[in-house]
């Protein structure tokens, strides 16, 4: 009999980046990268399970965004010419290195990953949702939903409409892909402010996620801490992340990902070898970036040694171990404090996983085996499931809290991004004016207000205001900003003055071709 | 692949700005306004698609594509949102009718006049303007459009006015804010009786959620400063913001590779072997092969056999290589 459960949760999210009207486009490596690096990865360590019939259990929350980009025709294409760039590099890579041994392993390792994942692509006829879908219908994992572009609600409390527009417009996508109703939602960011849980109850969803403090510092004191879910008095249920687990993975100065024998995150031939040799797979302006091929491993000097995979591997099931041992004892311990079995709650960015910390994914493989096969104190569960089991739990207001820098709002509210909300908040204001103003019109008003919807949505996504508040490379999240305002400002006026340029609208629903089936009323 | 011709014509109603001189191409290239392949996937499907809800003529009106977006609306309008505990944010606009307005009602008190934000304490009342627990004034500069506001004191309910003091000490206001709840910054008083606690449990559970709890061997203590310290900020996030960045600038610093590149030509149909491996020619019989080149000797043979196989010829080049 298990003394408590153990929730992982993977937040799947890019934001959307597609520019069919380039050729090449630097920030469209984000989401080929993480194919190769993180969701791929995943996937096969999910189907390895399934076959050795491994009983798991793991929460996803794929974002609207990330599966629109994951199901769209023209980055599906463009993956596929990436990857094969990919296998034409490392076979170059295989020759070059050949008076190298403990290199031209790792070449060859590399070559045979990026087949593998060619393989696992095509398999899935390029659409890697069908994937994911699979496991959630084979009962092993729990797929939520988001905002509709990962809007940072916290800042969107003096527009509510704009926070129903986010959460409508990701469930009924979510129904769409999966053919069911999202249980839950990832709340973007973590970003909770007291009081907007009414609606996601509208909505039907049953429960979301905060930071430890947002349960802990909830209105009256949690009884139990951040270990079993509470109810807000919209009767939906909050779930705290527990920290002491986030930091094991997460730390970047204790966490796993830091150990020596891993694989260095930086050092990648994209930047290390000769110009003239990388440059075609490079981004064409010849601008150096990552190609995922790297050989070394962190070391902890700066003379870096080879990376040793066997090494890594041999690490990630000590890791795994050691994650394990120490949640059986959190649960143990817990378990005598409570009048029900603990819960604990790790999420962690899904990327993360295989992208930042090359070995993550294999970290979970062996975790999710020594769980179901070496013990009986832990299971793993999912938020539906234990909520089916321990329907009773406290009600409180949790604190509005995030999961971002300092614990609040300072990420996407500082000097270097909170020029932003000014535009934002005056174009929720008018995209409502317009959803209550117009009734049962068609053709290209209807359009025309659909695609309003979509830039308006679209400039919301906490990913620009978290770029600027980086500081670097803020050229790009400063034009998708504007971008998306300046259209939907142009489409507002041309609506309102029933004076809608068709060629103008059809090129920019080519461009911002995301949520076909939007709906502009929702946003009231 | 759906071609619509379209015709525009210029409309009467229209606004009078500048017209669009009528054109008739593929409505395809219309989509993207740039050149683009036609096998792109979902191109063909969007053309029918705005084919279906494009009538036969269309008034159409080219207007200048704006690139900037502009320093004010035309609304009255304070915001205030919540950054953390103990900050808030406001951003104001006036209409310029209403500033008009101002000039005209206090004539030369305007320029006298002082911008002020007034920050109430409004926790747990129903605010009428003058019901308030308390409030405190901040000065702010006549351009500033934006302020973030200090309160002292977390967990409380706050609501602003963007207002005028006059020279006189009188305080009016121009426009109310919403009002705003920050939380508050550890565990709240408040324990229901019905979930009453012992303070010593909830300590050790309050504990635990921080990492403090004794119960894991490893992990040091997790002192609370470091907790939103970043160090459990996204990694992943940081560096697709940042693909380029490395985590710490070095000192001064050399590093010096060696490749050798091996190249040659033959008869664009012959079989070439370089170190016994098979090797592909380019079209015109050329090739260029290139290896990271460690210290010591290599003995690269490089054999050529014609097409018929009747031909070979070999060429074995002899590379040292020695670091000092």
């Amino acid at each position: 009999m298990n003394k408590g459960y153990l929730c992982i949760v993977l937040h799947t999210h890019l934001p959307y980046v597609r520019h069919p009207e380039h050729e090449d486009f630097l920030e469209e490596d984000w989401l080929y990268e993480a194919i190769t690096e993180t969701y791929i990865p995943l996937i096969s360590v999910f189907e390895k399970l399934l076959q050795d019939k491994v009983d798991f259990r793991i929460t996803m929350s794929l974002t609207p965004t990330l599966i629109s980009m994951l199901q769209d025709p023209l980055l599906q294409d463009r993956y596929l010419k990436h990857i094969n760039r990919l296998i034409e590099l490392g076979h170059k890579e295989v020759e070059r290195t050949r008076w190298m041994p403990d290199f031209q392993n790792l070449a060859n390792m590399y070559l045979t990953r990026f087949y593998e994942t060619r393989n696992t692509f095509e398999r899935y006829h390029k659409d890697l949702i069908r994937a994911f879908k699979n496991f959630q219908d084979a009962g092993k994992l729990e797929i939520i939903t988001c905002g509709a572009t990962h809007g940072y609600f916290p800042l969107m409390e003096v527009v509510p409409a704009s926070i129903r527009a986010q959460v409508k417009v990701a469930a009924s996508h979510y129904e769409r892909v999966f053919g069911r109703k999202p249980a839950g939602v990832w709340l973007p960011e973590c970003g909770y402010y007291s009081g907007y849980d009414e609606i996601l109850k509208e909505t039907g969803l049953k429960y979301f996620f905060t930071d430890a403090h947002g349960v802990l510092h909830g209105t009256p004191r949690p009884k139990y801490g951040v270990f079993a879910p509470v109810y807000c008095r919209s009767g939906v249920a909050c779930f705290a992340r527990d920290l002491e687990s986030s930091k094991q993975v997460w730390s970047s100065i204790e966490g796993y990902p830091g150990d020596y024998a891993y694989r260095e995150f930086y050092r990648d031939i994209g930047f290390d070898l000769d110009y003239d040799y990388i440059k075609p797979y490079i981004h064409p302006d010849g601008v150096r970036i990552s190609t995922g091929i790297k050989y070394y491993r962190i070391t902890g000097s700066d003379d870096k040694q080879p990376y040793d995979p066997h090494l890594a591997q041999k690490r990630a099931a000590e890791h795994a171990g050691n994650f394990m041992f120490n949640r059986q004892k959190q649960v143990e311990y817990l378990s005598e404090l409570m009048q029900k079995k603990p819960l604990i709650v790790s999420p962690y960015d899904a990327e993360l996983y295989g992208h930042w910390w090359y070995e993550g994914p294999q970290w979970l493989d062996f975790l999710m085996r020594k769980i179901y096969f070496d013990q009986d104190t832990l299971r793993m569960i999912t938020p539906s499931e234990y909520l089916n089991e321990n329907p009773r739990n406290q009600v409180i207001m949790p604190s509005t809290s995030s999961w971002g820098w300092k614990g609040y709002s300072e990420m996407w509210l500082q000097g270097a991004n909170d020029w932003i909300y000014r535009h934002l908040h005056e174009a929720s204001e008018r995209m409502t004016e317009l959803a209550k103003g117009y009734h049962n019109v068609n053709g290209l008003t209807k359009r025309g207000l659909n695609q309003a919807l979509r830039e308006l949505l679209l400039a919301q996504s906490s990913d620009w205001a978290f770029i600027l508040g980086t500081g670097t490379h803020t050229s790009y999240a400063v034009k998708r900003t504007k971008d998306h305002l300046l259209r939907f400002t142009r489409l507002y006026e041309d609506i309102r003055a029933n004076n809608i340029d068709e060629g103008w609208l059809a090129d920019i629903e080519y461009k911002d071709n995301i949520f076909p089936d939007i709906d502009y009323r929702v946003h009231q | 692949m759906a071609r619509v011709k379209k015709i525009k014509i210029r409309s009467k109603k229209a606004a009078p700005r500048k017209m669009a001189i009528a054109k008739r191409r593929p409505a395809l290239k219309k989509l993207s306004g740039i050149k683009i392949k036609n096998d792109f996937p979902g191109q063909a499907q969007l053309a029918v698609l705005s084919a279906k809800y494009s009538p036969a003529q269309v008034a159409q009106v080219k207007r200048p594509e704006v690139r900037e977006l502009p320093r004010k609306y035309d609304r009255d309008r304070i915001v205030l949102q919540v950054r953390d505990p103990w900050w808030l944010h406001s951003y104001w606009g006036l209409k310029d009718s209403t500033i008009e307005r101002l000039k005209s009602e206090l004539k030369d008190d305007f320029y006298r006049a002082q911008r002020v934000l007034r920050v109430y304490d409004v926790s747990q009342i129903n605010f009428n303007g003058h019901n308030a627990h308390r409030f405190f004034d901040l000065y702010v500069n006549e351009h500033s459009d934006s302020w973030y506001i200090d309160t002292g004191a977390p967990g409380r309910s706050w609501c602003v006015d963007l207002g005028f003091m006059l020279p006189g000490g009188r305080f009016l206001t121009i426009i109310r804010s919403n009002t705003v709840t920050t939380p508050i910054e550890g565990p709240s008083w408040i324990t229901d009786e019905e979930w009453m606690i012992p303070e010593d449990m909830f300590s050790r559970l309050y504990g635990m959620g921080f990492g403090f709890g004794r119960s894991s061997p490893v992990g040091k203590d997790w002192r609370k400063k470091a907790l939103f310290s970043g160090i459990l900020s996204s990694p992943g996030i940081t560096s697709m913001a940042s693909p380029v960045k490395k985590p710490k600038a070095k000192k001064f610093w050399l590093t010096v590779n060696t490749e050798l590149i091996v190249y040659g030509a033959t008869e664009p149909d012959a079989l070439v072997t370089v170190q016994g491996k098979e090797i592909k020619l380019r079209p015109d019989g050329t090739f260029t092969l290139r290896f990271a080149l460690p210290d010591g000797k290599q003995v690269i043979p490089v054999k050529a056999t014609s097409n018929d196989g009747t031909d070979t010829r070999a060429i074995t080049p002899v590379v040292n290589k020695e670091t000092k």
